[in-house]
């Protein structure tokens, strides 16, 4: 009798909890179901799958293109080449004397390769800018032949930008005087003629080093993505951005770089033709580089 | 003046994808170029809902923004279109745009994309109306002649309206309306009115 009893119970709280939960599964009825089908929810998230989140970084892309980038390019352009005219009036060149001992500084292969990668990096610029500038020439054939070049010109750096990386990365790692040589901005705010510390290469010399190598192959993959434009469009427009930033930070470079070699010390491209610097120039401006 | 816009109703579209052939046989569109494209959601699963997707010719559009070649315009009446021998090619519009309607067919030079395509509302181009180089170029000029684009023209269900905005905007009103939408359904009230 007890275990009747007992069974009894047991079978009631089964079908007691086997009840509970098939009305909890059953609970959003299929009423529930179709009412959530026409709900401006549904819809909401239906559609906002199709667009994905333009807000996210389709929105940034398009303020950045349409109103900041070019106005930076611009400024860039404009300022740096300005500030430079007024240094060369207010300061001047520094001034060596090329005769007298000779140090080389570069082999004939890396002058081969540092003109290759030259070429092929201030095409990129020129033809960058003339793209972003684009409106100004209306844009038509020239600026598509801007845009060819832009292509052919990437593809030639590459090569010569990983074996520039190669060659000098062992004299790019900053030291100790690098930090003084930033704060006197290497001694061209003056006129005077004293030693600046400097081993084989200055601070900015090392700062453009990084900047154009592993820069310059940043641009080159991000440029890729562009072109291909078979990623998720999210990774595309990121890698414009990131093209555009890089390009800013590069083009104030180069124009730096230019200015340095070209004018600022004079005769100071000589050595990346002939492969050797005078010894008065590098006993002043790179004094702390041992040579034999 | 009258504001051009497109309006996909989802109650009615079917997915026959008769507005992506027309548009493509209609304008003599490239290979590997859609202009208008139908996209099914959810498919095969309760509320599948299918919807027809070309350039909205938005207000304000980003892809004018972006271009730095100023190829693309809107005209008066809201419909925006590119000039393809301004274009270079970039792909800027096709990143700026929350549509994905900016169409690149392949270039000749390395690879590089052409000039971009997309919906022109079947008002063809900056060059002279019905002018063999319009025709080439961009497709027919169907708003010229007073006609409406070819896709919405020939949808079966007049799912895809596409008009002066006002006008669509209406029809569309008075379908909701008389068709219901949510509780509001055909039947419901006699079917479902406990819930």
């Amino acid at each position: 009798m007890r275990r009747l009893i007992a069974s009894g119970v047991l079978i009631m709280i089964v079908y007691a909890v086997v009840l509970v939960i098939s009305t909890a599964i059953a609970a959003p009825t299929s009423m529930d179901g179709l009412t959530r089908l026409f709900s401006p929810e549904y819809y909401a998230e239906l559609y906002g799958g199709i667009t994905g989140d333009w807000q996210k970084y389709g929105g940034p892309f398009t303020y950045l293109t349409s109103d900041i980038f070019w106005k930076i390019y611009l400024g860039i352009i404009c300022v740096v080449p300005a500030v430079f005219f007024l240094h060369y009036i207010a300061v001047g060149p520094k001034v060596f004397s090329h005769e007298g001992p000779q140090i080389r500084f570069f082999s004939r292969f890396t002058i081969v390769i540092h003109w290759l990668g030259a070429i092929a990096f201030v095409t990129c610029a020129v033809s960058g800018l003339l793209m972003i500038f684009g409106s100004f020439v209306g844009g038509g054939g020239f600026i598509r032949f801007a845009r060819y070049a832009h292509i052919v010109a990437a593809l030639v750096f590459v090569i010569p930008g990983i074996i520039m990386f190669l060659t000098w990365v062992k004299d790019m790692f900053p030291t100790l005087y690098d930090i003084k040589w930033i704060f006197i901005l290497g001694g061209y705010l003056s006129k005077q003629k004293k030693p600046i510390p400097a081993g084989k290469y200055n601070a900015g010399q090392k700062a453009w080093f990084w900047l154009s190598t592993l820069g310059g192959l940043t641009m080159a993959a991000t440029g890729y993505i562009i072109w291909e434009m078979g990623m998720a469009l999210d990774t595309v427009r990121i890698s414009a951005i990131i093209h555009n930033i890089l390009g800013i930070g590069l083009m104030a470079f180069l124009l730096t770089h230019m200015y340095m070699s070209l004018f600022a010390i004079k005769g100071a491209i000589q050595s990346m033709i002939t492969g050797y610097k005078s010894k008065d120039e590098v006993d002043h401006l790179h004094s702390r580089y041992k040579y034999e | 003046m009258a504001r051009m816009r497109f309006l996909c109703d989802t109650e009615r579209c079917i997915d026959c994808s008769g507005c992506v052939v027309a548009c493509k046989e209609g304008n003599h569109v490239p290979v590997g170029i859609n202009r208008r494209r139908v996209i099914t959601m959810k498919q095969g699963e309760p509320g599948e809902k299918s919807l027809s997707i070309a350039c909205m010719h938005c207000s304000d559009a980003p892809c004018i923004a972006v271009c730095p070649v100023d190829a693309i315009y809107q005209r008066d009446d809201g419909i925006v279109l590119v000039d393809k021998k301004t274009c270079i090619g970039c792909g800027y519009c096709f990143m700026a745009c929350p549509f994905g309607a900016p169409q690149f067919p392949k270039g000749n030079v390395f690879g590089a994309r052409g000039a971009m395509d997309k919906c022109t509302f079947c008002a063809g181009g900056p060059e002279e109306n019905f002018g063999k180089e319009e025709t080439q170029l961009y497709g027919q000029n169907r708003i010229a002649e007073g006609k409406v684009p070819l896709c919405a023209s020939m949808c079966a269900t007049k799912a895809l309206l596409a008009g002066d905005g006002s006008v669509v905007a209406d029809v569309y009103r008075d379908r909701v309306f008389k068709r219901g939408s949510g509780v509001n359904a055909w039947g419901w009230s006699k079917a479902y009115d406990k819930s």
